[in-house]
């Protein structure tokens, strides 16, 4: 029974000063979607008795059986009231605060909201979330409080406790507002005071008067919520009632004979009614008198219950003439009570009429934007309005205006993009319909209608109808329905003759500006587009675009499709006219999340979007069948676009890692991704976590914090045995670290010593990795001898002032000129860790760039140190502990011995009968460790000394990257090794009364608190904290659950930080054994780390299989 | 006594024997089960939680204790417990399921690995995850060699997954330099090893830069080498072409 047709509602948007876009807001379960349901209803679009059952806007399958709304919807309703008819766009939101997303992108698009609040619940995390929202945003709330059967049935308050339990919550959300209103004051006093400070000598006497308007003069009165204001609706969804103050008003002015100005004022409130003197007072508590809300309205309400609840038959009878209803002999009857309530109340105090009356009364229309969240829409970031150009700020007044002329700029709003079926949209492809097809159609819509209606008659729902009959008792009896009407609207929706489930974009989308007609061609403007850009390359008075159209990034151009949104299905339009809310088609290529469309390229880009809540749960998702990885990505891409929130990025370690608000937005997402998008099997898993090995100097104190060096160190058999065992034969080990190896055939010797970096030097190397790249480029291409590339002088300023921050934070004794013996950076050549080549005959440090003395001695020598700079690279690339790259690790080598190398290349035929000799001697653990990269390098090198020098090591220069590589992990072994983790800062925001609860989780998680403090004006705290990323797993999720949604984390990644543990520490001192026993088995934060890196890689674990051998259970050999 | 039926057989649980051949005779010692791998590796280093008893027996499972004239003779002393020592660091060790499960495991894993380092899926020229590696090597069915390296078997894999899906072996970027006038016929012989030529300059050399199967450098190299008799030269520019950074949906 669908009481408006689509002509109406056309009819309807055109009347820009009757639309009304609105949102329902609210804590998660406070009744968004019933409410909503209760005002379809209204419309005929469901009946009246599935209302708050149905959940009509609920229409993925997971939210029905969840019961939670995961998405944003609209529908577009009609209601009339006297002679107005008014257009409402109703958006109903998620409540969840995974789905906090989904309720920015709702608020973006409306001027208005409800903001519902459960009547017993009271104000929850949520709520403030969503009041913070629409304040952001300046859209103008109103209030509902839901759920007043609870307080009658479930709680059994009487009328005057549940009185002063409704003032109490209102009196909660209006403090609310109050410190959003002074912490919106305060700060921008703060801005004023900043720019006050920036230009201090600008007028002396405005900027005093400046400061007086402090939070005293700024009238707030507004803001708040208050019955007699109009903008405070009682309801009950579930029983389908709901009240202002109003129409209460209006009675008993009648009955009472008191002005109903009066009573407006005084229903709600401390005030009483004096009945003899007919005269309303001040003052009922003191007096013990009932205030005239609880005397006039809830005692009413509360008799109707008890009577209905207690089967009264004669009372219920009584209230029912006496209010002047008419129940169905069906409901009268009715076992269960609630269809009782519901059927009166319904006509008593129709929920959709109170709600409805209010939000058009209250809330502003498209007309009523306000320049202030205007000029807030069009700056992005720091910009100020007044920064635009001259033809961005003159669409200022077509927003304003929001007028409807053909002149008028189209600016659209695209505030995400939700796919539907293929076969949902009404029309795949348009395409004219035959007139036969048409009537055909009409005919099958015509029966099945009749079906529907004959089924409908028996119940006797009824709401304003469309004529608009809006009497405050209610409007009883059926309207005439228009047949032709309603059969009109099933017209447009011909069935999709092909099979296609592929899944199609619709933009949820909102006219700002001008009418936006089918297939108009109209600019799409990312929302990194620049405006300014645009205005620069093309020249002024541009106006039809040509097919030449310039290349600005973030643009393109493209047709409209409308589509009216109505909840689960979707109508076909032609045109939008300003200020609704409508779906856009085929703009799937276009825009990935948010957009806006103009018909202007002057229009900037909306400021994007304000999320509450940003992604932070990370998962790794892979294919369960490895050959379907082309589906997954595809799959993910479209994930990407359909959700405004989740982010999706491919690591270098080639993981898909998917970033979710929380958990249940993951399982969604994942959902999603399984049958909708990808349609295969996924697994997901911990994202890999990254570490980096690095060496610190040698500890002053031990773990007991006693002086090392001080007692004597107990005799531990075995470990000194290990320390020797790790070192094999060959290699001298001096007492300061310095290593000395041998190559495999005694040709060569070098000297190795690691050393910790300074940590600022670490981080001047990490900050300037890409100059560092740039000056490796840079060298290799001089090195094939071509000069074209003329180092930039910009370029060789910066590796100037590199190399001199360099020496500043390399000083003292044991770092003297060792910046100049820089001979490359590792990993790949760019990373943080330096090799210094401190043997006297070198010259090819990184600063100078190539020998140009390209003799032939010199150009042999170089490609030897070549191959010593592969080792250090590949020794870079993977450490000692769990084969992760290093950092903040110098490696110098002290000298390098090739005189025997140089000897043998003059004689040959000696080399023959030597090599005999030394084939039995010399380690051969090279030959293991000289892996998968360095088979490369060796053979590569092998061909650039010229002359063959293979023996059975392989070729010379391949030995000498693996004693290279050798070299340096021994260097790296002998000095104190420790792990570095990745290292996460995370903004908590939380109030006060959960403060203790975050501290426990995040000292659970090995966190740190960094700081503390109050934000200005509210009861929230703002904690910053590091965290490792290791711990981060679970972590939003856990303090969520821990605070009750009351404090949410931000991570970010910031930097590398040192675990302060030894991996490898066993108590050696007395004391140490008296304190963590001789296993010390007690929790290694860096031994556990390091063992699932080498775990997960395969590597060695010194782990035993069997703790207890003693214990092992061997009952499965039941012999 | 000595017959040996069903019914007086005593099973030893728990026990792993390591026997050792010693001047003729045959010497055994009693372990723990999926204990004698781990004191040999020194992570266990406790004695009393690998050995059983410390005597020395010819024979365990009979419960025959070594003579002492014959410990002396074959070990030089009669210190069970040296001897014992002695004989779990070089006899013949009975691997227990434990100690071979994690072995295999840990081979497993460590050829995975390699994989997952060497190969590249070829359409995004991003590395394939470890554990999509592992997955696919089980749907192959493939099954770890003890005594093949791991790197070896790697390669294998390599083979087999190219069958099932879409991998490839890293790509390496070369550079040539070639004299100009052996260039051009070299260039024939060299095309079909080569993947992908990235730029050819001819100028007073002839300087090619392309991607390479790592497979084939040896063959390219030998190539050269032989042809240009020393005059040409190869550079690698990178070793594995793959893509670097993290990519973001957008």
């Amino acid at each position: 029974m669908v009481l408006n047709s689509l002509d109406k509602m056309i009819q309807l948007q055109k009347n820009t000063a009757n639309i009304r876009n609105i949102c329902v807001l609210a804590h998660v379960d406070h009744g968004k979607t019933t409410l909503a349901d209760c005002l379809i209803s209204s419309n005929g679009i469901i009946s009246s008795r599935l209302a708050g059952k149905l959940r009509y806007m609920d229409s993925r399958e997971d939210e029905q059986i969840r019961g939670i709304t995961m998405k944003s919807s609209a529908i577009s309703l009609h209601y009339a009231t006297g002679n107005e008819e008014y257009l409402i766009n109703l958006i109903d939101s998620p409540g969840h605060v995974d789905f906090s997303s989904e309720v920015s992108t709702a608020v973006r698009i409306c001027d208005g909201c409800i903001i519902v609040v459960d009547a017993v619940e009271g104000v929850c995390p949520q709520t403030q979330a969503v009041l913070r929202q629409a304040w952001l945003e300046n859209i103008r709330p109103v209030l509902v409080i839901n759920k007043i059967d609870r307080l009658i049935v479930e709680l059994k308050f009487t009328p005057q406790e549940a009185y002063s339990h409704l003032k109490n919550i209102l009196e909660q959300i209006n403090a609310l507002t109050g410190t959003l209103f002074t912490s919106k004051v305060l700060e921008e006093r703060a801005e004023r005071e900043t720019e006050s400070q920036v230009n201090p000598n600008s007028e002396q006497g405005e900027q005093v008067y400046d400061w007086s308007t402090g939070l005293e003069d700024t009238d707030d009165s507004h803001l708040y919520f208050s019955p007699e204001q109009g903008n405070v609706v009682f309801t009950s969804a579930i029983d389908g009632w709901g009240f202002g103050i109003e129409p209460f008003a209006r009675i008993y002015s009648q009955k009472i004979g008191i002005k109903k100005e009066v009573l407006m004022k005084t229903l709600w409130g401390d005030y009483y009614i004096n009945m003899k003197a007919k005269k309303i007072m001040k003052g009922d508590q003191a007096k013990g008198k009932k205030p005239l809300f609880v005397q006039l309205i809830l005692e009413n309400i509360w008799s109707l219950y008890d009577a209905v609840l207690k089967k009264d038959k004669d009372k219920i009878d009584k209230i029912v003439t006496s209010l002047g209803l008419k129940i169905g002999a069906r409901e009268a009857r009715h076992s269960d009570p609630k269809v009782q309530i519901n059927a009166i109340c319904n006509q008593w105090l129709p929920i959709s009429h109170a709600v409805l009356a209010m939000v058009c009364q209250k809330l502003p229309s498209p007309l009523d934007i306000t320049a202030e969240r205007v000029e807030r829409l069009m700056c992005t970031g720091s910009q100020t309005f007044d920064s635009l150009p001259p033809e961005t700020q003159a669409l200022k007044a077509a927003f304003m205006k929001c007028g409807s002329e053909d002149t008028a700029p189209v600016i659209i709003f695209v505030s995400k993009m939700f796919a539907v079926d293929a076969k949902a949209l009404p029309q795949n492809k348009p395409r004219p319909l035959t007139q036969e097809e048409i009537a055909q159609r009409r005919e099958r819509a015509r029966q099945r209608h009749a079906e529907k209606l004959a089924a409908a008659q028996g119940q006797a729902p009824l709401e304003p109808t469309q004529d608009g009959s809006a009497l405050e008792t209610c409007p009883k009896g059926e309207e005439p329905r228009g047949d032709e009407q309603q059969v009109e609207s099933m017209t447009p929706k011909p069935v999709l003759q092909e099979e296609n489930n592929q899944e199609s974009f619709i933009a949820f989308a909102r006219v700002f500006s001008g009418v936006a007609r089918r297939g108009k061609k109209i600019f799409v403007l990312g929302p990194k587009y620049s405006p300014l850009e645009f205005l620069r390359r093309v020249p002024l008075g541009f106006s039809a675009p040509p097919d030449g159209l310039p290349q600005v990034p973030h643009m393109a151009y493209c047709a409209l499709e409308n589509y009216l949104l109505m909840g689960r299905e979707l109508e076909y339009l032609e045109e939008v006219p300003p200020g609704n809310v409508l779906g856009i088609g085929g703009l799937q290529d276009f825009v990935l999340k948010s957009a806006t469309l103009c018909s202007l390229p002057s229009c900037p880009p909306f400021i994007p979007l304000n999320f509450e809540a940003t992604p932070i749960v990370r998962v790794a998702v892979e294919p369960k069948h490895p050959s379907e990885m082309p589906q997954l990505v595809k799959g993910m891409k479209l994930l990407n676009q359909a959700d405004p929130c989740v982010q999706i990025l491919i690591q270098e370690t080639g993981e898909h890692v998917l970033v979710t608000a929380g958990e249940v937005h993951l399982q969604r997402c994942l959902d999603d991704l399984k049958e909708r998008f990808a349609k295969i099997h996924i697994s997901v898993s911990e994202p890999i976590i990254p570490f980096r090995e690095t060496i610190t100097k040698p500890p002053k104190v031990d773990m007991v914090n006693e002086e090392i060096g001080k007692q004597q160190k107990v005799a531990v058999i075995h470990q000194m045995k290990e320390d020797q065992s790790k070192i094999p034969e060959g290699i001298q080990v001096d007492s300061d670290g310095l290593i000395t190896i041998t190559t495999p055939n005694k040709l060569a010797t070098l000297s190795v010593r690691a050393m910790p970096l300074p940590e600022e030097v670490t981080q001047i190397l990490e900050e300037n990795s890409d100059l560092i790249r740039s000056m490796e480029q840079l060298t290799s291409s001089l090195n094939e001898g071509e000069n074209t590339h003329m180092i930039h002088q910009k370029t060789q300023e910066k590796i100037w002032e590199f190399k001199g921050k360099l020496e500043q934070h390399l000083t003292g004794r044991r770092w003297r000129n060792i910046v100049d013996q820089i001979w490359s950076f590792g990993p790949r050549k760019c990373g943080p860790n330096i090799l210094v080549n401190k043997s006297e005959d070198f010259q090819n440090s990184v600063w100078t760039g190539p020998a140009d003395k390209a003799s032939k001695e010199a150009s042999r020598y170089r490609d030897l140190g070549n191959s010593i700079v592969s080792g250090f690279q590949l020794a870079t690339l993977s450490g000692p502990m769990c084969e992760e790259p290093l950092m903040g690790v110098c490696f110098v080598l002290e000298k390098w011995d090739l005189s025997k190398f140089e000897e043998q290349g003059a004689s040959d035929l000696a080399k023959e009968g030597q090599e005999e000799n030394e084939t039995c001697s010399g380690g051969n653990e090279n030959q293991k460790l000289q892996d998968g990269c360095s088979e490369a390098f060796e053979k590569r090198t092998s061909q650039k000394g010229e002359s063959p020098l293979t023996d059975c090591y392989g070729p010379f220069s391949g030995q000498l990257i693996a004693t290279m590589k050798e070299a340096c992990r021994y260097a790296l072994q002998v000095k104190p090794q420790r792990l570095m983790a990745a290292m996460y800062t995370c903004d908590i925001m939380a109030t006060g009364d959960v403060l203790g609860r975050v501290y426990a989780v995040l000292s659970k998680r090995e966190g740190r608190v960094l700081q503390e403090e109050m934000k200005e004006g509210t009861d929230m705290f703002i904690i910053k904290a590091v965290l490792p990323v290791a711990e981060s797993f679970g972590f939003a999720d856990e303090i969520r659950k821990r605070t009750s949604g009351l404090a949410s984390p931000q991570l970010v990644f910031s930097h590398w930080e040192i675990i302060p543990s030894d991996p490898f520490w066993v108590p050696t001192t007395e004391e140490e054994y008296l304190h963590f026993g001789e296993k010390a088995d007690s929790e290694n934060q860096a031994r556990k780390y390091m063992n699932a890196v080498r775990k997960r890689k395969g590597l060695y674990v010194e782990e035993k299989i069997v703790e207890h051998a003693e214990k092992q259970r061997t009952l499965s050999k039941n012999k | 006594m000595s017959i040996f039926t069903p019914t007086n057989q005593i099973r030893l649980t728990n026990v792993a024997v390591v026997r050792m051949k010693r001047a003729g005779k045959r010497f055994e010692i009693a372990c723990y089960k999926n204990k004698v791998v781990g004191w040999r590796s020194g992570v266990e280093k406790d004695l009393d939680e690998v050995l059983q008893t410390h005597s020395v027996f010819v024979n365990v499972s009979k419960g025959q204790v070594a003579k002492k004239e014959d410990l002396i003779s074959a070990f030089g002393t009669d210190d069970q417990t040296e001897i014992c020592k002695q004989i779990l660091t070089k006899g013949e060790v009975q691997v227990s399921d434990k100690e071979r499960h994690t072995q295999l495991e840990q081979m497993f894993r460590d050829i995975a690995t390699i994989v997952a380092d060497k190969c590249v899926n070829p359409e995004t020229k991003r590395p394939y995850t470890v554990i999509l590696i592992e997955r696919a090597m089980k749907d192959i069915h493939y099954s770890v060699k003890t005594n093949k390296s791991t790197k070896q078997q790697a390669l294998e894999v390599i083979k087999q997954l190219k069958e099932k899906m879409k991998i490839e072996r890293a790509h390496m970027r070369l550079r040539f330099i070639l004299p100009v006038n052996e260039g051009k016929k070299l260039k024939e012989k060299l095309k079909p090893l080569i993947k992908v030529i990235e730029s050819e300059d001819y100028g007073q050399q002839l300087e090619i830069v392309c991607l390479i199967d790592p497979g084939c450098f040896r063959e390219i190299d030998e190539l050269i080498k032989k042809e240009t008799k020393g005059k040409g030269s190869l550079e690698v520019l990178n070793l594995k072409d793959v893509e670097e950074g993290d990519e973001k949906f957008e």
